[in-house]
């Protein structure tokens, strides 16, 4: 125990800090301006200085560790005057031009200087010019305000690990700027925006349009891009988010956004916004109201289920909606409808990889706190680059790395390029013949223990058949498989990142078994990458053909009465159709209606065309969205529902933490699940919801995992899995070996494969509709690597045709040096050119989502970036 | 560029040499040559520019055959570089930090060189010259076509 005395204050300590620290930690003010609770301690500004009894200088309170007994005074006149002298110096070269800055009001340096300093300086000579500069579409920089406290740089390498800014010059001269010394070209993740003490680096998406003091209310709210679920404060002024701010200590992210998060949250006021009903009348959408919207919904509902049966109805629920509005999906299909046809995006990844995995290693085997990445031994990475699609998770590898620890990583993945021990980037979908070797070569290291007699019967069964050759069997060579097996048997409780491409492919029980043995061997901890803010939650709320809320499977007769008796009503004990299963059971004219709630399906399936065709098929399609999509365009009623800062609600993540989504601004369009509740009603069914405190109570008493949750407990931040409910154990018994032969390919090389990239500005679905966003990544383009450039010899920015079975368009081309093989790498952010849109598709037997493995398509150059510029 | 990863535990302490060693290719600190520095050390290209831009002898923009590097730091101002900067600036025509047009000098006022003992000195490329007069500064230069 450390007890020591600042300002005559007693304080105990059970661990030497900083006093600083100290000091924060009792409610003591120590100015501060390089040091920030989100950095390191640096030492830099001596704004911080403090007298400690028995030392004849001054001390730097963010680097000086406390010792016992140690009297410290934070505001002597000592002090005072020499941090009014610090201030002075600051402010030699600063140009005080406070009345244009944005960050009056919220300024380090104004407010110090306010306290402490002299607002004149005694120089006489003039202050350094530096105009500020708007090369940047998102960043404006202003250096001749910077004071380089290098927390914006400190921030970028030492945190993000973009290592994307420096300070240039020396001296007098000294800027921080990018590498261009213009455009960023950075991950614009803004942190560095949030460190910045003083106006020298702010978002100029709100530039010169408010001030601090203007913001009228600031919410407390969870972000709606992607599974991690960081929390942020919205801050509002009139009806609309002006800017999101975050707290060093506020939520999983504590304090770090990224680009998607901190930039992109204006899809929700896009001019695609959705505010009033469409119905479709003589070939074209066209206004109406609500009571005429929902009746015709409901009323057509209830005419195809009279006419064809409860199976011919379908309904698709959205990561991108809350718990409550997927519940209330799920029991208008459940209850009211009677099918239990109930699907999503997320079942095409997400859903299944949990299922395998929660039947091997019980349920919740998958969802384990963020805070595991670092604190674990070892990590391993495959099937998504998680720096990309869920940025703040992919922060956490990153920090793993820089402490130390070994990163492997599976599978082209730029974003964890600089930090994994070793990448292994096998050729095209060739993982499960390298995992094969990896997992045969740690076997030999590490035999298995006993300590799951069922699951190593199960490995053992599952022969290894290794390859002599592992150069053809998977691009690699041995070196790489024995580094590989070498760093994963330093691991003893590592943390497995596993994403999309693993599980949408052909042989994904494969993999996924694979994986598993890994992760048995390893004694590994399970990470899905969720890619949407509420897959999870989504899979909770029983939005899978096959099981309930709380994820009790649906043939269960004990389970499935536990909710007929809540809902009134009988739920059929078959399983119902999976999203592709529909799709092609409307273009076999056997499914007639199709409710879709928040979901693009012709930007987010495979073969776009195909999947209209079954469309336009339908007697009914009803649209529940936020924005206008190519969807809602062929819908026969478009139901526009609130945005996601227009509607309380909540979002589960991917460890399984159910977090509050707040209302932060008023909206025209209705709530999700109020808009089902309605058309509940006008079938005959009244649920009694009138707000969402209803549904979460129902939620709570049918589904025994969420027993008693409320939004009190998850605002205090820890609704965790297991929240009081009780999961379902020992399942494993049932699990069926899948068949694990491995399919034989033909040697990929010389052929084109298309794969979806994955891209760090853009979410697809909502994020095309940002602004914001779409100046950092405004076209869709083809990135190619240099293998595959051999053969066509073209520079970034020329165009190239690409064709596939199913389409054929242009693209820009963009190089990188990075991608192995002849792989061709195309977002899906854009419904006429998106990856996507390019694919076929074959069923996964196991699984019933989409397979997207083996993608042939043909590239060839068009025309250079000079000719075109030219004509 | 051929720079061999040999003896340096940390990519950053080969980061000076390398730099050096594109300078004498590039001729100056170009984005290019910065960018190739980054390619061959595997390092960010942003950490490259700072260390490039912090050192004075890494040129921040295009110069002649020759650098005339003269010291016009305390000492050698005493023992009369200034008087030596203006002759060179009335020659050939150029200020400090300008190139002649025909491409053949350039002139640096440099900070001290660490040669105070032998002041005034100067470096031409990356010869080294003491004990400078007004006449042994041109007969110096004229070995530099
Ligand atoms: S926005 Fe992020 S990546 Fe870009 S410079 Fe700032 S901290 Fe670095
Ligand atoms: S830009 Fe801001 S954060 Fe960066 S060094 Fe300057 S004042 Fe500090
Ligand atoms: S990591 Fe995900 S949840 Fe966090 S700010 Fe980015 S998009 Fe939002
Ligand atoms: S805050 Fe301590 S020196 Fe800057």
């Amino acid at each position: 125990m450390i007890t020591i005395t600042i300002n005559g204050k007693k304080i105990k300590l059970n661990k030497p800090v900083t006093i600083l620290e100290a000091a924060r930690k009792s409610g003591i003010h120590i100015p501060t301006l390089c040091d920030h609770p989100m950095l390191e301690p640096f030492g830099g500004c001596r704004l911080c200085l403090v007298e400690i009894e028995k030392m004849p200088k001054l001390q730097a309170s963010c680097t000086q560790q406390v010792t016992d007994g140690m009297v410290v005074w934070t505001e002597t006149e000592k002090v005072v005057e020499a941090r009014r002298a610090m201030l002075e110096f600051l402010l030699v070269n600063h140009p005080l031009d406070c009345p244009y800055c944005d960050k009056a009001g919220e300024c380090d340096l104004q407010d110090n200087t306010m306290k402490y300093g002299p607002a004149i300086g005694r120089f006489k000579e003039g202050k350094r010019k530096h105009p500020e500069c708007y090369d940047d579409p998102i960043i404006v920089t202003n250096m001749e305000r910077c004071i380089l406290c290098s927390r914006c740089i400190r921030m970028c390498s030492d945190v993000q690990g973009a290592d994307a800014i420096t300070i240039t010059n020396r001296g007098n001269k000294s800027y921080v700027e990018p590498f261009s010394g213009g455009r960023f070209d950075c991950e614009y993740c803004g942190n560095c925006i949030t460190v910045c003490p003083v106006g020298s680096l702010m978002s100029r998406l709100h530039k010169h349009t408010y001030r601090p003091w203007y913001i009228e209310k600031e919410v407390e709210t969870i972000c709606s891009f992607c599974g991690v679920g960081c929390s942020f404060v919205a801050q509002i002024r009139g009806d609309s988010i002006v800017r999101v701010e975050t707290r060093p200590d506020l939520g999983l992210n504590k304090g770090l956004l990224c680009v998607k998060g901190r930039f992109g949250f204006d899809y929700t006021v896009s001019s695609a916004r959705l505010k009033s009903p469409l119905i479709e009348r003589n070939g074209g959408l066209k206004q109406t109201t609500w009571a005429e919207a929902l009746s015709h919904a409901a009323g057509k509902l209830k005419e195809v289920k009279e006419k064809y049966g409860p199976a011919a109805i379908g309904a698709i629920a959205s990561g991108l909606c809350t718990n409550e509005d997927n519940y209330a999906l799920q029991r208008l299909m459940r209850s009211v409808i009677g099918a239990n046809n109930i699907d999503s995006t997320t079942g095409f990844f997400y859903g299944p990889a949990q299922r395998f995995f929660e039947d091997i290693f019980g349920q919740g085997a998958t969802l384990n706190p963020m805070q595991g990445i670092t604190n674990s031994d070892g990590v391993f990475v495959i099937g998504a680059d998680p720096s990309a699609v869920t940025p703040v998770l992919g922060l956490q590898v990153r920090a793993a790395s820089r402490k130390g620890i070994p990163v492997v990583t599976v599978g082209h993945m730029s974003g964890l390029k600089r930090f994994a021990t070793c990448s292994l980037n096998p050729d095209a979908f060739s993982e499960p013949a390298l995992l094969n070797m990896l997992i045969s070569g740690l076997m030999k290291k590490r035999p298995v223990c006993g300590e799951n007699i069922f699951f190593e019967d199960i490995i053992k069964k599952f022969m290894l058949s290794t390859s002599d050759n592992i150069s053809d069997a998977c691009g690699l060579g041995k070196s790489d498989i024995d580094k590989a097996v070498d760093e994963l048997n330093l691991m003893t409780n590592p943390a497995i990142l596993i994403g999309r491409q693993v599980v949408q492919r052909s042989d994904a029980s494969v993999l996924l078994l694979q994986l598993s043995v890994l992760i048995y061997l390893l004694n590994g901890r399970i990470y899905l990458i969720s890619e949407l803010p509420n897959d999870q939650g989504l899979v909770d709320m029983g939005c899978q053909p096959d099981t309930l809320p709380g994820g009790r499977p649906v043939f269960s007769d004990s389970m499935r009465k536990r909710y007929e008796d809540s809902y009134g009503a009988e739920i059929p004990s078959a399983q119902g159709m999976r999203l592709m299963e529909m799709i092609q059971a409307a273009h076999e004219g056997k499914l007639k209606a199709l409710y879709v709630m928040g979901e693009n399906l012709l930007l987010n399936l495979p073969d776009t065309g195909y999947v209209k065709e079954a469309l336009l098929k339908l007697e009914l399609l009803v649209v529940q969205d936020t924005l206008m999509n190519e969807t809602a365009e062929l819908a026969h009623v478009v139901l526009p529902a609130c945005s996601w800062p227009e509607a309380e609600g909540s979002y589960t993540n991917f460890e399984g933490r159910m977090q509050h989504v707040k209302k932060a601004v008023h909206g025209e369009a209705m709530e999700g699940w109020k808009i089902i509740s309605e058309i509940a009603k006008i079938i005959g069914v009244d649920w009694d919801f009138l707000t969402v405190v209803d549904i979460l109570a129902e939620l709570t008493k049918v589904s025994p995992v969420h027993k008693g949750i409320t939004y009190s407990e998850m605002d205090s931040g820890n609704c965790l899995w297991p929240y009081n409910g009780e999961p379902l154990r020992d399942i494993a018994k049932d699990f069926v070996l899948p068949d694990t032969k491995l399919i034989k390919r033909e040697k990929c090389s010389g052929r084109s494969y298309l794969s979806a990239d994955q891209q760090l500005f853009h979410s697809g679905t909502i994020g095309r509709n940002s602004s914001a966003l779409n100046l950092l990544m405004p076209a869709s383009y083809a990135r190619i690597g240099s293998a595959l450039n051999e053969k066509l010899s073209v520079k970034t920015g020329d165009t190239a045709s690409i064709s596939s079975g199913v389409k054929s368009a242009e693209l820009d081309v963009i190089i990188d040096p990075d991608i192995k093989g002849m792989m061709v790498f195309v977002p899906n952010t854009a419904a006429d050119k998106g990856a996507l849109s390019f694919m076929k598709w074959s069923m996964n037997k196991d699984f019933k989502n989409p397979a997207l493995d083996g993608n042939e398509i043909e590239i060839s150059k068009l025309r250079s970036k000079a000719e075109e510029v030219a004509a | 560029m051929i720079v061999k990863q040999r003896a340096y535990e940390a990519k950053e302490a080969l980061l000076m040499p390398a730099l050096y060693a594109a300078q004498r290719e590039h001729g100056w600190m170009s984005p290019e040559a910065m960018k190739s520095v980054a390619r061959a050390l595997d390092l960010p290209p942003a950490t490259v520019k700072g260390f490039a831009t912090f050192y004075d002898m890494f040129r921040k923009k295009p110069v002649g055959k020759h650098v005339i590097q003269l010291c016009t730091n305390v000492t050698c101002i005493l023992s009369g570089s200034e008087d030596l900067l203006s002759m060179l600036s009335d020659k050939f025509g150029i200020a400090p930090n300008e190139t002649t047009t025909d491409g053949r000098f350039s002139l640096v006022a440099m900070e001290c060189i660490g040669a105070c003992g032998t002041a005034p000195a100067m470096i031409v490329n990356t010869d080294f010259y003491e004990n400078l007069t007004k006449e042994s500064i041109f007969s110096i230069l004229e070995n530099y076509k």
